[in-house]
């Protein structure tokens, strides 16, 4: 990293299917769990319903007049919600929107506008293609709404890396602040659930049991299919106006051979979501650590790990972590922390795996200024000093 | 602001116009080009609108059209930069690819088969769940490095290429390969008929009587190193990523901001990163679509912020390759410096007075270390690199 400032986490807009915000998110994370809703799938031998967490984004109303909303689809109404949210969260004037840096990560992007311009020419002709389906599932429509609904001139940048856009996208909203390029980048994760992707499951995964998710349970299937949007507005340390805590690195990679990239100490927050395979590549590379998983609360989606970083943000703000939900860590060989307990660290990561031996690594460090009075008084009573920045 | 060049130490490509950069720049300089309706898919459309397939390579079964042409670049760069596995095992490093289709989870024949209520063959999407382009690249060579597949549609092979040079500068990685790749299909030829902005005949990117633009498909990969890995292997670089901008024009999802301000901004920070002037500039690959809305915004900018300098696109050879096109200009770009060579702007004849300046109309030479790059893109974004004669 080329700058030497540390980058900070100054504000956070969730929205998933434990709520709105980053109250409906403390809540959740506090114990008070929302059970799933339900998708609609089509299926060869006739509708069923199966278990997701689904997000509601009337609250985007209170942000985009209703007017402007009725040519913007369900994936980039997620992305203008949780976007708007991180900005009031941090409280940054609209009069800093001009030179905003944009970065959204997304899995499978505007799955919902690509199927419904594919039903237009498929159902009524090549001539008949829906232009404004078409305009809506270009991947970076969901950026292109945010930066023109905040009259945001700063460069503009989505990534689709599957499981890994989250770690990957991080990666460059932190260069671009190094490099000085802009103040600010919001950031964002975000995919929707849309029929395609719903089909997509039912057929490639197992059904999960009507229970909340376990992560590690490797033996079987408990993934819940989500959407939503986590958005984090970044800014240099020099300009932080308050916060989270310090976005100290992201990193995307394969896993060497031996080892594995997992900073010691720390609290690692694993991005395990209830997928039989995943589950266990986590418990192989999270044994023997002081780990925790907060998955079963907004279920399982490629923008999940936003909401890892999220939480986590959440943590070294108030000091204390948060119970991972359920039986996520029965049996499981880590040091899994009760709710509650004093964070214990400076560091917590975030980790997220893909397949062929990928990973995503996000870490978070405490940040003077913005972390709780009852963390800075428990690294003090065990001795931590503050790590250094990459 | 000036930041460190980063050698380019070699190059591939794959488009209508050569299976490699060598047979492209030759076909280019001929001024041969081959616009014709296409053949690889057919349509219902009354008047076929022609476009630029790519030349016939080894295209394995396993993979999505797009990764492999993004592979078949990369080892055509790779071996010109002299790289073997060995080396490559030996170093971090990192893959970054632009894309538009190479992300999608969409495909016709299996959304065709849900959309009538069958139980659709799974096998194309498990094809594009294995296909995103920059893990095709890092799994084939075995990389190690950060892993990035940017979606900014039209300026994503732009915007891969100077992400990644921001990589090697802030030490993410010694080396990377980096650019873009897209392929034809129905969905993006039946979306961008449904805008209205092709051409039913050959483009003309420039002209008075331009009607839209051409599609194109195809690939271009660069290998980007550190000065401190040249030195090891005491090898040279081919030329030099000097710089890159990009800003967003915050005013729509399909048409370029009239004033050109985003663009003006991505020139000034390219021109700015790169620590050189305007006045030096040899030559600018603009992005000419062929569009009326893109060719008036863009010669406006030209006039104003580089006047009298050369400028030209290359989009009348390969048509318009979306996530491609930044990486395959690019490398033209860096190709006709090495030369002192432009080719003419295929299709344009007749000068048009609104536009006021006019492309080169034959193969021209150049003097001068310095070209720029253009792409602008889909919701708003503008990119610009700035390459440097070695």
């Amino acid at each position: 990293m080329s700058g030497t400032e540390r980058i900070v986490i100054e504000g956070i807009g969730v929205v998933g299917g434990f709520g709105c915000g980053i109250s409906d998110l403390s809540r959740a994370l506090n114990g008070s769990v929302a059970p799933p809703g339900t998708l609609n799938v089509s299926t060869g031998s006739g509708p069923i319903e199966i278990p997701a967490f689904r997000a509601d984004t009337s609250p985007l109303k209170e942000f985009v007049p209703a007017r402007t909303l009725r040519r913007i689809d369900h994936f980039s109404r997620l992305a203008l919600l949780g976007g708007n949210l991180a900005l009031a969260d941090a409280g940054l004037a609209e009069t800093e929107h001009h030179r905003l840096g944009v970065i959204i990560a997304s899995g499978y992007g505007a799955s919902g506008a690509t199927y419904a311009f594919l039903r237009s020419f498929i159902n009524d002709g090549d001539i008949c293609a829906s232009p404004t389906y078409f305009a809506n599932s270009v991947h970076n429509s969901a950026a292109a709404h945010i930066s023109i609904q905040l009259g945001s001139m700063g460069p503009n940048l989505t990534v689709t890396h599957f499981h890994l856009s989250v770690p990957s996208a991080l990666a460059t909203a932190r260069l671009w602040l190094a490099e000085e390029r802009v103040q600010r980048v919001l950031f964002g994760a975000v995919d929707e659930l849309s029929d395609l992707i719903g089909y997509i499951r039912y057929r490639t995964r197992d059904a999960a049991p009507d229970a909340p998710m376990t992560p590690l349970r490797t033996e079987m299937e408990t993934s819940i299919p989500a959407e939503g949007a986590a958005f984090l507005l970044l800014t240099r340390e020099s300009a932080a106006r308050g916060g989270y805590c310090a976005l100290d690195a992201s990193t995307t990679g394969s896993l060497p051979i031996s080892g594995h990239p997992i900073p010691e100490p720390g609290l690692l927050v694993l991005g395990a979501d209830g997928c039989r395979e995943s589950g266990r590549r986590y418990a192989a590379v999270a044994q023997n650590s002081r780990i925790a998983c907060y998955t079963p609360l907004y279920g399982s989606m490629p923008a999940g790990p936003a909401f890892d970083v999220a939480a986590g943000a959440l943590i070294l703000k108030g000091g204390r972590v948060f119970p991972s939900p359920g039986d996520a860590f029965r049996d499981f060989p880590a040091t899994v922390p009760v709710g509650g307990e004093p964070v214990g660290t400076d560091r917590i990561s975030c980790l997220t795996l893909a397949g062929d031996g990928a990973y995503g690594l996000t870490t978070l460090g405490n940040f003077p200024g913005t972390t709780g009075e009852c963390a800075k008084e428990e690294r003090i009573a065990a001795g931590v000093s503050r790590m250094d920045p990459e | 602001m000036s930041v460190a060049p980063i050698p380019i130490t070699g190059m591939g490509c794959i488009c209508a116009a050569g299976r490699n950069l060598s047979d492209s720049m030759e076909a280019l300089l001929r001024g041969e080009r081959h616009p014709a309706p296409p053949v690889r898919f057919a349509s219902d459309h009354p008047v076929p609108h022609p476009v630029f397939e790519a030349v016939d390579f080894e295209e394995p079964p396993d993979l999505l059209r797009t990764s492999a042409f993004a592979l078949h670049a990369a080892r055509e760069a790779v071996a010109d930069a002299g790289l073997d596995r060995k080396i490559l095992g030996s170093l971090r490093v990192g893959v970054c690819v632009g894309t538009t289709v190479g992300a999608v989870i969409s495909e016709e024949t299996f959304c065709r088969g849900y959309l009538a209520g069958g139980v659709p063959d799974m096998a194309p999407i498990h094809r594009i769940l294995r296909s995103n382009p920059a893990d095709v690249i890092a799994r084939a060579f075995d990389l190690s490095g950060p892993r990035q597949t940017v979606v900014t549609a039209c300026s994503s092979g732009t915007d891969a290429v100077g992400i990644a040079g921001s990589w090697i500068r802030a030490g993410l990685c010694d080396a990377a390969i980096a650019g873009g790749a897209d392929e034809l299909g129905r969905i993006t030829y039946n979306g961008f008929i449904s805008l209205m902005i092709t051409d039913d005949s050959p483009c003309k990117p420039f002209d008075k009587h331009r009607k839209g633009l051409n599609l194109g498909e195809g690939a271009a990969m660069l290998v980007l190193a550190s000065e401190r890995v040249l030195r090891r292997r005491g090898t040279r670089a081919r030329s030099f990523l000097l710089g890159y901008g990009s800003a967003g024009d915050a005013y729509h999802l399909t048409a370029p901001r009239p004033d050109g301000a985003g663009l003006r901004s991505a020139i000034s920070e390219a021109l700015a990163t790169s620590g050189v002037s305007s006045a030096s500039v040899a030559f600018v690959n603009a992005h000419g679509t062929g569009t009326p809305d893109n060719d008036r915004v863009e010669s406006r900018v030209l006039h104003d912020m580089l006047p009298g300098i050369p400028f030209l696109s290359t989009k009348g050879y390969t048509g318009h390759t979306l996530g491609a096109a930044g990486a395959i200009e690019a490398v033209f770009t860096a190709a006709c410096l090495e030369m002192g060579k432009i080719p003419a702007n295929a299709g344009f004849e007749t000068p048009d007075p609104e536009i006021g300046i006019n492309p080169v109309m034959e193969a021209t030479t150049v003097s001068g270390t310095v070209a720029l790059s253009e792409s602008l893109a889909f919701g708003g974004n503008n990119s610009v690199v700035a390459l440097g004669k070695a």
